[in-house]
């Protein structure tokens, strides 16, 4: 099985070896990365991390509004890498992840999946 | 007439009234979300005045993991089962609300200092019964029911997990869910074999944080339910509609003949009552309504954010918090159609009333709430659920939150902010930390039930 890189850009540029079936907060605990966690089912947002560069499978995460997704957050606890990445983990990455909704409301399209408006096409 | 038994908690409210004072408090403290790797806990804090450690935490019982989120609690036992002499007030249920872990913890073998009894995890609960997001405990006679606010998966509804004395899984303790929509609180009021729950929304949804968006997309509550009790389902849905958005903590009489209980809509910043009509039908109406206050930097006025409501032991006030505005409030609900505003304090909050009390700057505003037996001492924490505190009052993360004391004038009403108490969870050991509920040895205000 090929195993692909993931680069921490917060941890001074760690890089480690993960086999790309198992969930990126799994492999990265299982070498030792200290990272926050709480539901393990892609449901809250406490083990949620930048993706900088590369792609992940999220699919079975449920917490991540879209402006959320479009700002690079991914859910560790079911994103599995589909390329080398580079994250950036843990509290703080977590600058954009958090706003006060009445200051700063989301647009419709920036709901969550099942409820967001479809993105208007730019022309 | 004296009682024979021996059993936990008192024969009655007015028994309960006069229980000696409370000298330990349990206060649940988190991490999670904090940016510090390290498990929540349960702390024990004095609260007798005549110890040199008043006012501190003299012992920290941390749970096995990180992450669980611990927000609410309750006894293996209380008042329900005062007739059964082989029953003790002697462990907390702890739950995780991320994890779905349940932390039995020993508080009776030495008070102050608790130790880890048990933990059902997660994994199993979700295993034997799909369900998740465990929020209130309520014991039941000398069994347990907790509130379970999702499916294995996060979804709403979730249903009610039950509990034998011993701690093991029985199942599931409803028949049916219904219609319900979501679930959050409940309190039974078994003389009316009635059951009462209100409503949050699936942990998919909270568990986040707070999109404003989704409550006008109906991922948020806003009915009331009433259970038949014995045959364990719903027989009656209260709308209670834009009066009655995200109705949360639900609060019946203490007094067991009564069918009279409250819930506060959180958003709606609105206190709403229930009774039983002389026809025997349930009504509802609303008696409080906390107006919005405007803010220079808001571009709408700020709702109060009614987080918590409790009643005294003999059901004569109410109190609530406005976890944005910042104040904590006392009613005279002697006429519970007409509570009487008699008290209010301020700390923390976002209207700036009250930045800093007894020299610690308090951030996030006051939330969770327990008052002694007796109705005179009010102890009062500010974080609310990590991913709304980080929304609201980032400065949480660094400054952590804070427990403060209220004196409750219990013959005219009133109440005033201790001086001398205070406990700074920004000084904790490990970092910052943020507390949330808190219950007594002796049991409390939202604790005891009578049968």
């Amino acid at each position: 099985m090929t195993k692909v890189t993931v680069t921490l850009a917060n941890r001074q540029g760690q890089t480690f070896e993960v086999d790309p079936r198992k969930t990126l907060l799994a492999s990265l605990s299982e070498q030792g990365v200290d990272l926050p966690y709480g539901c393990k089912y892609g449901g809250c947002i406490t083990c949620a991390a930048r993706l900088m560069s590369g792609s992940v499978n999220q699919s079975a995460q449920v917490a991540l509004n879209n402006r959320q997704i479009n700002d690079g957050y991914i859910i560790l606890c079911v994103a599995r890498p589909l390329s080398d990445c580079c994250l950036e983990i843990g509290v703080d990455s977590h600058g954009k992840l958090y706003r006060n909704p009445f200051l700063d409301p989301l647009a419709d399209h920036e709901l969550k999946a099942d409820i967001a408006a479809p993105m208007k096409e730019n022309t | 007439m004296a009682k024979a038994c021996c059993g936990p908690g008192y024969a009655s409210p007015a028994e309960a009234m006069q229980a000696p004072r409370e000298k330990l408090l349990y206060t649940i403290a988190i991490y999670t979300g904090t940016g510090i790797q390290k498990p929540d806990y349960l702390c024990t804090i004095d609260a007798d005045p005549e110890s040199p450690t008043y006012s501190q935490v003299i012992s920290r019982l941390e749970m096995p993991g990180i992450g669980d989120e611990l927000h609410h609690m309750g006894w293996n036992a209380c008042s329900s089962c005062h007739d059964d002499e082989n029953m003790e007030r002697k462990y907390l249920i702890v739950p995780g609300v991320r994890s779905t872990n349940l932390h039995i913890v020993d508080c009776g073998t030495d008070p102050r200092n608790p130790t880890l009894f048990k933990v059902i995890e997660g994994s199993e609960i979700k295993a034997t019964t799909n369900l998740s997001a465990p929020h209130t405990v309520h014991c039941l006679g000398s069994e347990i029911i907790i509130s379970m606010l999702g499916d294995a998966q996060g979804n709403a509804p979730g249903g009610y997990l039950h509990l034998d004395k011993e701690f093991n899984i029985i199942g599931r303790w409803e028949n049916s869910m219904g219609e319900i929509k979501f679930g959050y609180d409940f309190w039974y009021q078994p003389r009316h074999n009635v059951m009462v729950s209100s409503e949050w929304a699936a942990p998919n949804t909270f568990m986040p944080g707070f999109d404003l968006e989704e409550v006008g997309h109906l991922k948020y509550g806003r009915e009331l339910h009433f259970w038949d009790f014995e045959k364990k389902e719903p027989r009656q849905t209260m709308y209670l509609g834009e009066d009655g958005l995200i109705p949360l903590e639900v609060r019946f009489h203490h007094n067991p003949d009564s069918s009279h209980g409250f819930v506060g809509a959180a958003l709606s910043a609105n206190i709403i009552h229930w009774w039983k009509d002389t026809a025997g039908e349930w009504q509802w109406e609303k008696i409080v309504d906390v107006d919005n206050e405007p803010h220079p930097d808001w571009p709408i006025p700020i709702p109060g954010v009614i987080s918590v409501i409790l009643l005294s032991m003999d059901d004569r006030f109410l109190y609530l918090c406005n976890w944005l505005h910042g104040d904590i409030r006392q009613y005279d609900i002697s006429d519970p159609h007409k509570p009487v505003l008699t008290g209010q304090v301020w700390m923390g909050g976002l209207l700036g009333k009250a930045p800093e009390v007894n020299g610690v700057k308090v951030t996030g505003g006051p939330q969770m709430i327990q008052l002694s037996l007796d109705g005179k001492r009010l102890f009062v924490t500010t974080s609310l659920f990590s991913t709304w505190d980080n929304q609201f009052y980032p400065e949480i993360r660094t400054n952590g939150g804070c427990m403060l004391m209220v004196n409750c004038d219990t013959e005219n009403g009133g109440m005033e902010i201790d001086p001398d108490f205070v406990v700074d969870f920004g000084k904790e050991p490990n970092g910052p930390s943020r507390c949330h509920e808190t219950r007594y040895p002796g049991g409390d205000c939202t604790s005891d039930i009578w049968i």
